[in-house]
């Protein structure tokens, strides 16, 4: 596909909570990410889909602070976060899950739920010694909230389960779960609905748009079509680690480049 | 009473298993203190034997904190433990080339603050890496230890060690060695509550994250580097207690127990006793030693002798048959980790269907079914 074809993200929102500029990363040789500047506004499902090896997973993992770029920028709610380390990010408000979630071992799911909430008293030496009660007061209501989030994500019954027992959708929507916990300004979810059962995607569909209608803003990997199609709008499409373009579900559907970028099309 | 034997049933003893498991080893106590009524053991020989693994428990203890908790691969043990002893012997023995004599607080308190200095300089440029590097900075600062407590004879007094270190304690009613023992039993209560503490909680929460995920806990906001330098911090300083009281209970000491060896066994307590388990650690360290120092008398029992083999020697293969069998009949070692790392005291009240009524109380009890400690 020539470089004109690439038109770039839509740059002109009103309300950003993300926002990239020029974000540039190879790997030796391979340009992974070249020149991405996408906005994310706030209250919006917003997908991001591409054909494999399109570098969704490197811009995520750039944008999330597990990658170094090597130029370019990052900022959330307006404040620049390119120099901060995952775990600062993560306090600022941009939250990831994982494509793959690793099982955590010999924790049960309201354990491995109450990691979410944070930074929590509980988590410094001093006060569990110092201020014991202001601990239990505050662990007492992320039980509580750790109860209602599962049962309304319907799988309050799995409160008292080995972690490691779980499908992988159930591990998919604890993880839904739990990010939600970090009362984040944007969720980055890297493909919900990966190697999960037809019914258990459904589900993970509506609680994203109940959760969204709530306000919660949401930037979506997904490779599964008909799912991101329906959920997302816009949707930004990402080919040869460069922003291909960004529209409607209808736009893009019937964008012939992004037909030509899928279908691996044979070139002007 | 029934307060104690809830707390066995509790927090203890778990299930059938461990109820076998626990009446061995209550079975071993009882043939050890009849032998010692019996004439067969010298009293004075038991109780430094329970020193001795009250020691060891120390150890266990400081390394489950690093490697049960935070995965954190630590193969400087013999270090931190021989830092210990070293602050302890060269501030405390009148005849140590210090030559200071002072009163064994010192001994204790310079052990705590130079391990933790060292866990800290050790830790900056290894724990923002991946794991490995710390299995090998730790490796490397082991030998260097040894080989800078061996050389620098001015200082250390080399390979002819300090002797002349006083006894702990020595105006208690009780002999040396019941001193002693007594002295390791507190030791190891009051680091046992601290820990049981700590690791219910949040705190202990993020380091099991940390330890099955890192990548998790940073996405979910956690500064784990601050986290594994303190897990690295507290579990040294805990060895290197163990180290000074060493000092203490042998009254000399010389480099020839900094070596590798003492590391793996401590490794071998923790495996064995549940990875991640404070009542494994301690029960694998008791085993350990129960091994290594039972086996010297193998060769005195009358049909071993018949048989003309020396069997002490083989003390090492012993346990690693022990291992092997634990590996397989009881992969997660003798008394694995049972319980969820929730703060006892929020529990209450907020689980579903039958929460214990138990004390509110950080320590006290939880529910049943819950479980309670590790």
């Amino acid at each position: 596909m020539n470089d004109d074809a690439y038109e770039g993200a839509r740059l002109d929102k009103d309300d950003v909570v993300l926002k990239t500029t020029g974000l540039e990363k190879a790997f030796g040789g391979l340009v992974a990410t070249d020149d991405v500047s996408i906005e994310v506004d706030r209250g919006t499902i917003t997908g991001m889909i591409g054909p494999n090896g399109a570098g969704k997973s490197t811009l995520f993992n750039l944008i999330s602070g597990f990658y170094e770029n090597d130029a370019g920028h990052v900022t959330v709610n307006g404040e620049e976060v390119t120099d901060l380390e995952p775990h600062e990010r993560a306090r600022k408000g941009l939250v990831r899950t994982f494509q793959t979630p690793r099982r955590l071992e010999g924790m049960s799911v309201r354990e491995a739920m109450l990691v979410g909430p944070g930074p929590q008293k509980g988590e410094s030496v001093f006060s569990l010694f110092f201020s014991g009660s202001d601990v239990t007061e505050e662990e007492r209501a992320n039980i509580e909230q750790t109860r209602e989030l599962l049962e309304r994500f319907e799988i309050g019954h799995l409160i008292d389960q080995p972690s490691t027992d779980l499908s992988g959708g159930q591990m998919k929507l604890v993880e839904l779960a739990r990010a939600f916990t970090t009362d984040p300004d944007i969720l980055l979810l890297d493909e919900p609905v990966a190697g999960v059962n037809p019914t258990l995607a459904n589900d993970i569909k509506r609680f994203i748009r109940e959760l969204n209608e709530e306000g919660q803003t949401f930037l979506i990997i997904e490779h599964d079509m008909p799912f991101i199609m329906d959920l997302a709008d816009p949707i930004i499409v990402l080919d040869q680690g460069k922003v291909l373009m960004e529209g409607s579900p209808d736009e893009v559907r019937s964008d012939d480049r992004v037909i030509e970028a899928y279908l691996g099309g044979a070139g002007p | 009473m029934s307060a104690v034997s809830s707390w066995v049933s509790e927090t203890l003893v778990r299930d059938a298993t461990e109820r076998r498991i626990f009446a061995v080893l209550g079975l071993i106590t009882v043939l050890l203190v009849a032998g010692v009524f019996a004439g067969v053991i010298g009293p004075r020989f038991l109780l430094f034997q329970i020193a001795l693994v009250g020691m060891y428990a120390l150890l266990s203890l400081g390394l489950n904190v690093q490697w049960g908790y935070a995965g954190l691969i630590n193969f400087s043990v013999a270090a931190f433990w021989g830092i210990g002893a070293y602050c302890a012997a060269l501030l405390t023995a009148p005849n140590s080339p210090l030559g200071l004599g002072l009163h064994p607080v010192f001994g204790f308190l310079a052990a705590i603050v130079v391990s933790a200095l060292i866990a800290v300089l050790i830790g900056i440029p290894t724990l923002r890496l991946r794991e490995d590097y710390l299995a090998i900075a730790s490796l490397g600062l082991a030998e260097v230890i040894r080989a800078i407590i061996l050389n620098e004879r001015r200082w250390t007094a080399g390979s002819s060690g300090i002797s002349g270190i006083p006894n702990l304690m020595s105006w208690l009613p009780l002999t040396d060695a019941a001193t002693t023992a007594a002295i390791v039993v507190v030791l190891i209560a009051v680091v046992y509550l601290f820990l049981r503490r700590v690791h219910r909680s949040p705190w202990g929460r993020v380091l099991r994250t940390i330890r099955s995920d890192e990548d998790l806990a940073k996405a979910l906001g956690k500064d784990t580097y601050r986290f594994k330098m303190q897990a690295f911090v507290i579990g040294s300083v805990i060895m290197a207690v163990a180290g000074a009281f060493y000092a203490h209970l042998n009254l000399y000491i010389d480099p020839s127990d900094l070596v590798p060896l003492t590391t793996f066994y401590i490794w071998i307590a923790v495996i064995l006793g549940g990875t991640g388990s404070n009542r494994g650690a301690v029960v694998g360290a008791a085993v350990v030693i129960a091994i290594r120092e039972g086996t010297r008398f193998l060769n005195d029992i009358g049909f071993i002798q018949t048989l003309g083999i020396d069997l002490a020697p083989l003390r090492l293969l012993f346990v690693g048959g022990l291992i092997i069998l634990i590996m397989r009949f009881r992969q997660d070692g003798l008394l694995p980790p049972k319980d969820e790392l929730i703060w006892p005291a929020a529990r209450d009240g907020s689980r579903s269907g039958g929460a214990s009524p138990s004390s509110a109380a950080p320590d006290g009890g939880t529910a049943p079914n819950g479980g309670d400690d590790r």
